[in-house]
């Protein structure tokens, strides 16, 4: 008996050096942790690869590495392949280190997972990310227990990261959903003549915010939205939201923030229901020309106007070009060619930004980055304030919007920039403030009031802003 | 027959040292080991071992295989959300946040799933099998539904920065993930003692009676869909400390964390742990969280199916562990230790005790 318990304690003495040995070949052991190298500044890099956006990951990726390359001596391992890593960089003295991508779904249990991942695993000191608004509002909730950690949204248009939560290291060089929209519901209002309109929105953050500048900017002017539906992100079939909205002989027109799959099967949804699609009664917001819907959207809509993306395809403008000339050299027939899309442009001067923040603080990190990210940057379709683009106190950027319209050139649907609405602030001029709701089903509330672009958004013809004012 | 179950087997000896020393060093993790095992790799493990457990409890020892475990885990977490979380400028801008003391919020949170699960519980209890699973599954479906669509409570975004409202006796988690590593760990220590204690109550004894004989056990007098009920209840409870502890650690709920593929997630691990031991529970959480943590960064040839595109390799190799497990040892990695260990003596001992359980499903 007792020599059979000597051989249990012997087993057991064993089996614990086993475990032991077994958990420090993993790396768990703390006497294994990395030491941190000297002036290498540590980047991930989160997008989506899943999910109703997971055609954004290459895009994304080549956006900020094309940045990477013109402004920090990066070199791409594959020119077709962004997501193949980069070698070479440098700023401020520091070498950069992609240390890894991050691969969401636009949900924000996987941004939570990733972002520590990256941040926690990957050690990152600095993230360019994530895509998508729900993501961005995790991102900014995490960012805020982390004061260290820089983070520069991606290309995520919810408003909360840069308003409600507005943590210190969270930095967005580009609008919210709301910013882009500026400009639109005034060109229903004026152009199309709307004077009732109902709004389909996709239930979440970002649906929510694209949806408010929609509704902010059409209210302005007087107009009144009579109806708002919300279909659930990710719904195939959208029969009984349609039918939640009132015919169309009883309102002007109808405001579609409806992305992903489901722009196109909510577009046939109401075919099915009141018949062929009229141009004049629909004005959408990005989800209409980017994003890998246009060729499905704009068949049906030929003259519809739609919310832009902060970009303005087609300027011809030398800081434009020069933009989308460093980005076809880099990864020339990324995104399709197609530069002007905000996942490439977001990325790229999200990137940009963070290389002049670190040549400013010598390849310092946290409070010293963060203080030493620029305040001004000059992106390619920023055409205001000499082509300058500024940040507010939260970090958030006051920019150019671009209203866009699908046409027929040369017998196919194209897209082109119709208005030019100078500096618009997160704040839509004073209606969002850091203590009201952020948008949601029912905020923005439709008001009336004035907005600093009313009457003054500028005719955009062939790439050029005219003097010309929309009426 | 008492005396049977106190004496201690070679076997039951070494399960006690290697216990032991899983504790010891489990108590010395922060000390032990890196940053990002013991905040991340560790604290999950506790925290998802807890929800396992409720599953394990459930399928060992009331024959029930349940996949409400995930939704009670995160009907718990959204609960607390609403009650803990602030709104206004800096605070939260999604759910009720109606600011109760947070201590208060976690009890009302932990009360409250617990009576959903005997709600959810008395329904299910007359259904057995493969009715029993989908019943089950039903509950997870319109839990998921449910906190999608109602944005007043959640929606699609869920609710962010509960961590920072955690009861005064715990302190600020994000700014001393230490304390969060510890009340995981005694949470998931307090889980274990407690379902070995409620096995040999007359409770847990008549449970398993149900589990085996329910027909014979009503005919004796029990009432079996009460005995089922409890424990789902008690499950429920158990379910409840997992969903809390999750939105202390994660910071977040939302729909997305009780969907069907972190439903099935949540069987993955009970299966891959064990379904026939408690134990079985950590063992798969640990086993899941690390291939999850160290796989999905490889692409195995053949194995990836577009590489990091579609998540890596990792979805392909949880899968085909998955398999792996269900055909050479459906008693998972706990199955797999007990038949080494039982070659390796060569003692032949038959017949389940009252904690270890004689067979298991519905």
């Amino acid at each position: 008996m007792r020599r059979s318990g000597l051989r249990s304690w012997h087993a057991a003495a064993l089996a614990a050096v086993g475990i032991a040995v077994g958990v420090a070949l993993i790396g768990g052991i703390s006497t294994s942790s990395a030491a941190s190298q000297a002036k290498t500044v540590r980047v991930a890099i989160m997008t989506d690869c899943k999910g109703a956006f997971g055609f954004g990951y290459e895009p994304d990726i080549g956006g900020a590495e094309a940045a990477l390359a013109r402004y920090a001596h990066g070199k791409a391992k594959n020119k077709k392949k962004p997501s193949a890593g980069m070698t070479g960089i440098t700023a401020g003295g520091a070498n950069i280190k992609i240390v890894g991508y991050g691969c969401g779904n636009d949900t924000v249990p996987l941004a939570v997972t990733e972002t520590k991942r990256l941040m926690e695993q990957a050690k990152a000191d600095v993230m360019i990310g994530p895509l998508s608004g729900d993501e961005a509002v995790s991102v900014a909730n995490y960012a805020k227990s982390h004061p260290k950690k820089t983070f520069i949204i991606g290309t995520a248009g919810s408003q909360d990261p840069t308003l409600q939560i507005a943590p210190k290291n969270v930095f967005r060089y580009h609008g919210d959903g709301a910013q882009w929209n500026a400009g639109t519901g005034e060109i229903a209002y004026r152009k199309l003549h709307w004077r009732k309109a109902a709004i389909i929105m996709d239930d979440y953050s970002f649906g929510w915010t694209s949806a408010a500048g929609l509704i902010a900017d059409y209210c302005a002017m007087g107009g009144k939205i009579t109806k708002r539906v919300f279909p659930p992100l990710n719904t195939t079939d959208y029969a009984p939201y349609i039918r939640q909205l009132p015919p169309p002989n009883s309102v002007d027109g109808y405001f579609w923030v409806v992305g992903g799959t489901g722009t196109g099967a909510s577009l046939k949804a109401y075919e099915q229901a009141y018949g062929k699609t009229n141009p004049k009664k629909f004005v959408g917001n990005l989800f209409f020309a980017f994003l890998g819907n246009f060729s499905e959207v704009a068949p049906r809509l030929v003259g519809a106007y739609v919310g832009g993306f902060g970009t303005s395809p087609g300027l011809k403008t030398k800081a434009a070009r020069a933009y989308e000339g460093n980005v076809a050299k880099i990864f020339p027939g990324l995104n399709g060619g197609n530069y002007a899309d905000g996942f490439v442009y977001n990325y790229y001067n999200a990137a940009w930004a963070l290389v002049q923040g670190l040549n400013k603080s010598h390849g310092a990190l946290g409070a010293n980055l963060q203080s030493s990210l620029p305040r001004t940057l000059r992106p390619g379709y920023q055409v205001s304030g000499h082509g300058v683009l500024h940040l507010d106190k939260n970090r958030q950027a006051i920019q150019d919007q671009w209203p866009l319209q699908i046409v027929r050139k040369g017998g196919k649907p194209a897209l082109t920039v119709v208005g030019f609405v100078p500096n618009v602030t997160q704040s839509f001029g004073g209606l969002f403030k850091k203590s009201s709701p952020p948008p949601g089903r029912t905020q923005p509330p439709c008001r009336k009031l004035k907005t600093p672009w009313q009457g003054k958004i500028r005719v955009v013809k062939n790439g050029v802003v005219t003097k010309g004012v929309i009426k | 027959m008492r005396w049977n179950v106190l004496r201690s087997s070679p076997k039951t000896t070494i399960e006690r040292a290697i216990g032991a020393i899983a504790l010891v060093l489990a108590a010395l993790g922060p000390l032990v080991f890196n940053q990002y095992w013991a905040h991340q790799i560790l604290i999950e493990t506790f925290l998802f071992g807890i929800a396992a457990a409720s599953l394990i409890f459930l399928s060992a020892y009331g024959g029930m295989v349940s996949l409400a475990q995930t939704a009670l885990f995160g009907i718990a977490g959204v609960i607390l959300g609403n009650l803990a979380t602030r709104g206004g400028p800096g605070g939260t801008s999604k759910g009720l946040h109606l600011g109760w003391d947070p201590t208060v919020a976690l009890v009302v949170a932990i009360a409250m799933t617990t009576a959903i699960g005997l709600m959810f519980g008395a329904i299910a209890a007359r259904s057995i099998g493969i009715y029993f699973l989908m019943i089950t599954l039903t509950y997870s479906v319109i839990t998921t539904y449910f906190l999608g669509q109602v944005t007043l409570v959640s929606g699609f975004s869920g609710i962010g920065g509960i961590n920072r409202y955690t009861p005064s006796w715990i302190g600020d988690l994000t700014g001393h993930p230490n304390r969060l590593y510890y009340v995981s760990l005694v949470a998931a220590v307090f889980t274990y003692v407690l379902i070995r204690y409620v096995v040999r109550t007359p409770f847990g004894i008549t449970l398993q009676g149900v589990r085996d004989e329910p027909v014979r056990m009503s005919s004796l007098g029990y009432n079996v869909p009460l005995h089922r009920t409890l424990a789902f209840g008690f499950a429920a409870f158990l379910a409840s400390l997992s969903g809390v502890l999750y939105v202390w650690w994660s910071g977040q709920i939302a729909p997305g964390n009780v969907d069907l593929p972190e439903t099935i997630s949540l069987l993955v691990i009970a299966v891959i742990g064990g379904l026939a031991r408690i134990e079985g529970a950590w063992l798969g959480a640990f086993a899941f969280i690390i291939i999850q943590n160290y796989v999905r960064g490889f692409t195995f040839p053949f194995l990836g199916f577009g590489g990091t595109l579609f998540g890596g390799s990792f979805n392909t190799v949880i899968g085909i562990i998955f398999l792996l497990i269900v055909l050479i040892s459906p008693d998972g990695l706990m199955g797999i230790w007990d038949r080494a260990l039982a070659a390796r003596s060569r003692v032949g001992r038959a017949g389940p005790s009252a904690e270890a359980p004689a067979r298991t499903g519905g």
